[in-house]
C-alpha cells in the first residue's frame, strides 16, 4: 500500500466531505461538484495497487456502516434500548456519511479485488451524488433523534436511514460473491 | 385413469400405507418453503426471507413432535438406527422389506432435518450486511457473533444443497438401477408391501394437530425475540 497516495486521495476525499457538508438547500442542486471532478482526475490515474487500496479500504468503511446499523437494529429491539450506545453508532455514521462518494474513485468498480461497485455508479454521476446526498441527509437527521433521544423519532428516521441505505445497494451494488 | 395407463407390474389393489399425510404435507411444504428460501436469499426478498425461515421452523418443529408421536413410520424410534444397521441393509443389496425408511434413506432423512435446523438456527441470529433485517435472535448476541452466524448461515446452505442433491440421486438410482419407486408413495402414501408384512399404523389426527399448535407457538415465541431472555 502506498502511503502518500493514500494521504494525497484522503484530501480529495476531504475535500469532496466539506462539499457534502454544505446546507441542504445549496446541496439541492446536485451536480458532480468541482470537488468531484477533480476526484476523478485525480483518481483516473489510480495503479492497481491504489484501486486495490481504495476498495479495501471502501469496503472497510462500508462495513463500519453495517456494524453501526446492526448495534442500533440490536438496541432498538431490547426491550430497554440503550440510548447512549444509539447515539455512539449514530455519530459514527454521521461522521462517516459525508465523505461517502470520495470513496468511489474510478476505476475500483467490479473486478477490482472484492469490489462489488457497479459501473453505473459512473455512468449515472447525477443520480449516485443524489443518493449519496439523500444517505448523507438521513445520517443527520437520524443523528439528530439519537442526540435528542425520543425512541419513537429515533426509530422512524433509522427506518429512512435504511432506506436511504438500500435505494443505492439495489442499483449500485453487485451481488455478494463467494 | 388405468385404461389410459401402460400396464402396470403392481397391482394398486395390494398397496398398503406407508407414509401418512402429515409426514407428506411436512415434506413436500419443506421442498417449496426451502426453494423459496433460496430464491428470496439470492434475489435481495430479505423480508419474504424471514417468513419463510419461520415457516421452516415451524415444520421442523412439527416434525420432531410427530417424530415422536405420529405414526408408525414416521416415528424416529422406527428408523434411527446404528452403523450396524446400514452396513447389513447395503450387504443385502439394499433389500428392505418392512414398511418406512430403510437404514440408507433413514440417513438422508436425519443429516437432512439435522442440516435444516442448524441452518435455521443461525439464520435466527443472523443479519444481513447492511443492519436492516436481522433474525429474531440476533438482538441477544454481539454483532461479531451475529456475523459468524450470518457466514454459517450462508455456507452451511451449500452443504444442504450437496444433501438435497444426494437424496434425489438416491431416489433416482433406486429407480434406474433397482426399479423401485421411492418418489409415487411420497405422494400418495401407499406402496406395495410384502405379504405378511406390517403396513404403517397410523398416527392419531388429533396428535398431529398438537405437534402442529405447539410448534407454531414454539415459532411465535422465538419471532418475538424469544421473552424473557432478551429483557
Amino acid at each position: 500500500m502506498n502511503r502518500s497516495h493514500l494521504y494525497l486521495f484522503c484530501a480529495v476525499a476531504l475535500l469532496a466531505g466539506c462539499k457534502a457538508q454544505e446546507p441542504a438547500n445549496q446541496a439541492n442542486a446536485v451536480i458532480p461538484s468541482a470537488e468531484t471532478q477533480n476526484a476523478a482526475t485525480a483518481a483516473a490515474t489510480l495503479t492497481p495497487d491504489q484501486a486495490l487500496a481504495v476498495a479495501k479500504e471502501r469496503e472497510e468503511h462500508m462495513e463500519a456502516f453495517g456494524d453501526a446499523t446492526k448495534k442500533i437494529g440490536n438496541e432498538l429491539k431490547a426491550s430497554k434500548p440503550d440510548v447512549a450506545a444509539i447515539q455512539q453508532s449514530a455519530a459514527k455514521i454521521a461522521d462517516l456519511a459525508p465523505k461517502l462518494q470520495s470513496w468511489f474513485a474510478p476505476g475500483t468498480a467490479e473486478g477490482v479485488g472484492k469490489s462489488r461497485a457497479k459501473a453505473e455508479i459512473w455512468q449515472k454521476p447525477e443520480d449516485f451524488a443524489l443518493k449519496a446526498h439523500d444517505f448523507e441527509t438521513a445520517a443527520q437527521e437520524f443523528k439528530v433523534a439519537a442526540d435528542r433521544g425520543d425512541l419513537t423519532q429515533i426509530k422512524t428516521t433509522f427506518e429512512a436511514l435504511g432506506k436511504s441505505c438500500k435505494a443505492c445497494h439495489d442499483l449500485y451494488r453487485a451481488p455478494k460473491k463467494d | 385413469m388405468t385404461s389410459t395407463a401402460p400396464p402396470r407390474r403392481t397391482d394398486t389393489a395390494t398397496k398398503q400405507r406407508v407414509w401418512d399425510l402429515p409426514t407428506r404435507l411436512f415434506h413436500w411444504t419443506l421442498v417449496v418453503l426451502v426453494g423459496l428460501s433460496w430464491w428470496s436469499a439470492e434475489n435481495d426478498q430479505q423480508d419474504l426471507h424471514l417468513y419463510l425461515g419461520y415457516g421452516v421452523l415451524s415444520l421442523l418443529l412439527f416434525r420432531i413432535g410427530w417424530g415422536l408421536a405420529g405414526s408408525s413410520t414416521a416415528r424416529f424410534s422406527s428408523f434411527v438406527r446404528g452403523p450396524g444397521a446400514v452396513a447389513s441393509y447395503v450387504r443385502n443389496r439394499f433389500h428392505w422389506p418392512l414398511a418406512g425408511h430403510a437404514p440408507l434413506g433413514a440417513l438422508s432423512v436425519l443429516a437432512l432435518l439435522a442440516m435444516l435446523f442448524v441452518i435455521v438456527g443461525t439464520g435466527l441470529f443472523a443479519a444481513d450486511e447492511d443492519g436492516l433485517f436481522s433474525g429474531p435472535l440476533a438482538y441477544l448476541v454481539s454483532v461479531g457473533v451475529s456475523d459468524t452466524m450470518t457466514g454459517l448461515h450462508e455456507e452451511l446452505f451449500d452443504i444442504l444443497l450437496v444433501l438435497i442433491g444426494l437424496h434425489v440421486a438416491a431416489i433416482l438410482l433406486y429407480r434406474l438401477a433397482l426399479g423401485r419407486n421411492l418418489l409415487g408413495p411420497m405422494i400418495t402414501g401407499k406402496a406395495e408391501l410384502e405379504p405378511g408384512v406390517e403396513p404403517m399404523r397410523a398416527g392419531k389426527w388429533w396428535v398431529a394437530l398438537i405437534c402442529l399448535v405447539a410448534a407454531i407457538a414454539i415459532t411465535r415465541w422465538i419471532i418475538g425475540g424469544a421473552p424473557p431472555l432478551g429483557t
